[in-house]
């Protein structure tokens, strides 16, 4: 295994590989065991050094991720638009953010040191480039957009939502709610202490 | 003695390339739509447990699940497998999520059939109009056979997707959102499964004691009236309505914003409608397969958020005005 390979497979265990080559190295990783095994050490790594515990059988259940990707070409269901406006293909300003955000969404709080440090939303931004180039941490959407969001999620339940995952996403950002709402509890409560220690 | 031996093995071979032409042109027989019916009470109905994997953004994690229908009552168990450990305890349409790590507990209310599935099509849907739905093949999953189903959009404006059922028990094992490149968005797919098997108390309760976790109610949206308004899109993308409009308080915001739900029958769009002007919010945004754009139009914010392509929320948004 080439250094190159080695990189490759941080990158995506960090979830910083490219769709086309992240799809690319799964394929492989499903042929390869010595790639399945590498990814996992990899994996064990970061939680290592998140200071994560470790999960039972995740070696056999990583390997098992692996073989289970289901790579069949999507032919079937290939269907290109027909007249989409040009600007459909126009790079989109906010995607990188958005994109970190759901990188971590639903399962993959593992890499959100900043929320599970209860720091607050500016904090969190600033760890992204400071500290801990190893994962990334999200920026966050702004508490407005989150409603939005959560709202839409419940009215499209009520009337028979479509996106499988849509509950898990409004799950993720409920629970980005819930560690804004322990930082202002703990600020409130030193803010107490303080006016009790004042003389 | 050679020769009986052969016989006998090609009578096997045939008789199993039979049945599986019987029961492949049995699966073709049956109508899509009686495929999504079938669907529809197996995930009501069907008690399982087995291993999901979920991969998104070319990232793959596992979880373990466990659900049963008791007296018309759902009981899950949601574990995620690395991370944080998050459990989903769901009881009817209470649901506790557990962040052990935390030592906190979400208390969430959540009225569909499953967490999984809560958002698969149903055979309600007008296809034919905006979307054709069809069977592509059979295929192995989690070892069981199974019917692909296809539901293929128009146009570029909504997302596909691909939906495997189990033969038996029309049970989706699998499950893709694809997008507009024909690539799959998110999936969710059963490593492992066990169907219909009896599920003991036990592999239900919580992994923890929760005693002295804190505990977090989710804060409820005042959902004020169902409104009359003015706004409306001048370009709303083709099979799209509106089927709700609304004034809404969201926790944490003093003023109901309107909100306006725009379905094509499968695909849903909010638009939230607040006074506002803050030119930085402009622009798009994702979380998962769901998609925002943000629009300042006459002073008000204008927000379209939906599990669909960019391009459409965008349109959606960017389009809206006074009549």
């Amino acid at each position: 295994m080439n250094d190159a390979i080695r990189m490759q497979i941080s990158a995506f265990v960090d979830g910083e590989l490219p769709d086309a080559e992240a799809d690319l190295l799964l394929r492989r990783m499903s042929q390869d065991a010595e790639l399945r095994h590498k990814a996992a050490e990899y994996l064990e790594i970061g939680r290592a050094l998140r200071g994560e515990s470790n999960v039972k059988g995740i070696d056999r259940l990583l390997e098992r991720i692996a073989s289970e990707i289901d790579d069949k070409p999507l032919v079937d269901v290939v269907v290109k638009p027909e007249s989409v406006p040009a600007r459909a293909m126009r790079p989109l300003v906010g995607v990188a953010v958005a994109a970190s955000v759901a990188m971590i969404a639903i399962f993959g709080m593992q890499i959100t040191p900043g929320i599970d440090d209860e720091v607050t939303s500016e904090s969190a931004v600033v760890a992204e480039s400071a500290e801990d180039p190893g994962y990334t941490v999200p920026q966050q959407i702004d508490d407005q957009l989150r409603q939005y969001y959560l709202s839409h999620g419940a009215s499209s339940s009520e009337l028979g939502a479509n996106g499988m995952n849509a509950r898990l996403v409004t799950l993720r950002l409920s629970e980005e709610r819930l560690s804004e709402e322990e930082v202002e509890d703990s600020n409130e409560a030193d803010e107490s202490a303080d006016e009790l220690q004042q003389p | 003695m050679q020769s009986s031996y052969f016989r006998v093995l090609l009578w096997s071979v045939l008789i199993a390339a039979q049945f599986c032409a019987g029961a492949s042109a049995m699966a073709d027989r049956v109508d899509p739509s009686d495929w999504l019916n079938r669907m529809g009470a197996a995930v009501q109905m069907t008690s399982y447990e087995g291993t999901v994997i979920r991969i998104q953004d070319g990232k793959a994690e596992a979880l373990k699940v466990v659900h049963t229908v008791s007296d018309g009552v759902i009981h899950e168990k949601v574990v995620a497998q690395e991370g944080n450990g998050l459990e989903i305890i769901r009881i009817g349409n209470e649901v506790h999520c557990i962040l052990p790590d935390r030592k906190s507990v979400l208390v969430e209310e959540w009225d569909d059939q499953s967490t999984l599935f809560s958002t698969l099509p149903s055979s309600e849907v007008r296809f034919g109009s905006e979307y054709d739905v069809s069977i592509v093949r059979e295929d192995r999953v989690a070892g069981r056979q199974t019917i692909l189903l296809a539901i293929r959009p128009h146009d570029g404006y909504r997302y596909g997707h691909r939906i495997w059922l189990d033969i038996e028990t029309a049970f989706p094992l699998q499950t893709q959102l694809i997008g507009e490149d024909g690539e799959a968005i998110e999936q969710v797919k059963f490593a492992e499964i066990s169907l219909n098997k009896e599920i003991q108390a036990a592999a239900l309760a919580p992994s923890y004691s929760t005693e002295n976790f804190r505990w977090f109610n989710q804060p409820s949206r005042h959902v004020s009236h169902e409104l009359e308004t003015e706004w409306h899109s001048r370009n709303l993308p083709q099979g799209f309505r509106a089927v709700l409009v609304q004034g809404e308080k969201l926790p944490g915001n003093e003023k109901a914003v309107t909100h306006i739900v725009y379905s094509d029958g499968l695909a849903n769009v909010s638009v939230f409608i607040a006074p506002g002007d803050d030119q930085s919010a402009e622009g798009p945004s994702r979380v998962g397969g769901s998609n925002s754009y943000n629009a300042i139009i006459d002073g008000h914010r204008v927000t379209a958020v939906g599990e669909v392509p960019a391009i459409t929320v965008e349109q959606i948004a960017t389009t809206m005005g006074l009549r």
